[in-house]
């Protein structure tokens, strides 16, 4: 949700050499249902805010792992499954 | 990890207010909606090089980390 100028100075920061992507009117986070909302009234007009959440996709466009949650705080498992899909990919 | 792309998707700015939302959007909030083995939607988006990154920019090229990072903290 920040913007790509916040997101650039905290790529630099840290140093990165991945793209640092910015959802600012919040669509890949809906239609991914990463958006979450909360309301204390309940009429569903409250915050919005975005779960953690390591998303693997495939040459072929194919979700090949989803963790959300806290379960998305580790990225070991997701960065494993990325070993095994390159090794796939090697294979080929 | 040649073959693989890290995308971080930074969603720091935690509660920010929500604007109203028409009856039809909001079926769409507060639902994990993702299964391994669908195909995965189409994004646009910003990068922090203001360059627009497609996810099927990666078709058959790159396999592709999607890192959704709340709390990251960038001052954003």
């Amino acid at each position: 949700m920040d913007s790509p100028a916040a997101n650039a100075a905290f790529a630099k920061q840290i140093g990165v050499t991945f793209p640092l992507l910015s959802d600012m009117n919040r669509k890949m986070l809906k239609s991914y249902g990463i958006l979450k909302t909360y309301d204390p009234a309940k009429n569903n007009e409250g915050y919005e805010w975005a779960l953690r959440a390591n998303i693997i996709v495939d040459k072929q466009g194919i979700i090949q792992f989803v963790e959300e949650g806290d379960d998305a705080v580790d990225p070991n498992t997701a960065l494993t499954m990325c070993t095994t899909l390159h090794k796939k990919d090697a294979t080929k | 990890m040649k073959h693989m792309l890290a995308l971080g998707l930074l969603a720091a700015a935690v509660l920010s207010a929500a604007p109203l939302m028409p009856q039809a959007e909001k079926s769409q909030v507060a639902k994990m909606t993702l299964k391994v083995g669908d195909t995965a939607p189409e994004f646009t988006l910003l990068s922090d090089g203001w360059k627009t990154v497609k996810l099927s920019d990666y078709r058959g090229k790159k396999n592709v980390f999607l890192a959704v990072y709340v709390l990251a903290f960038t001052g954003g």
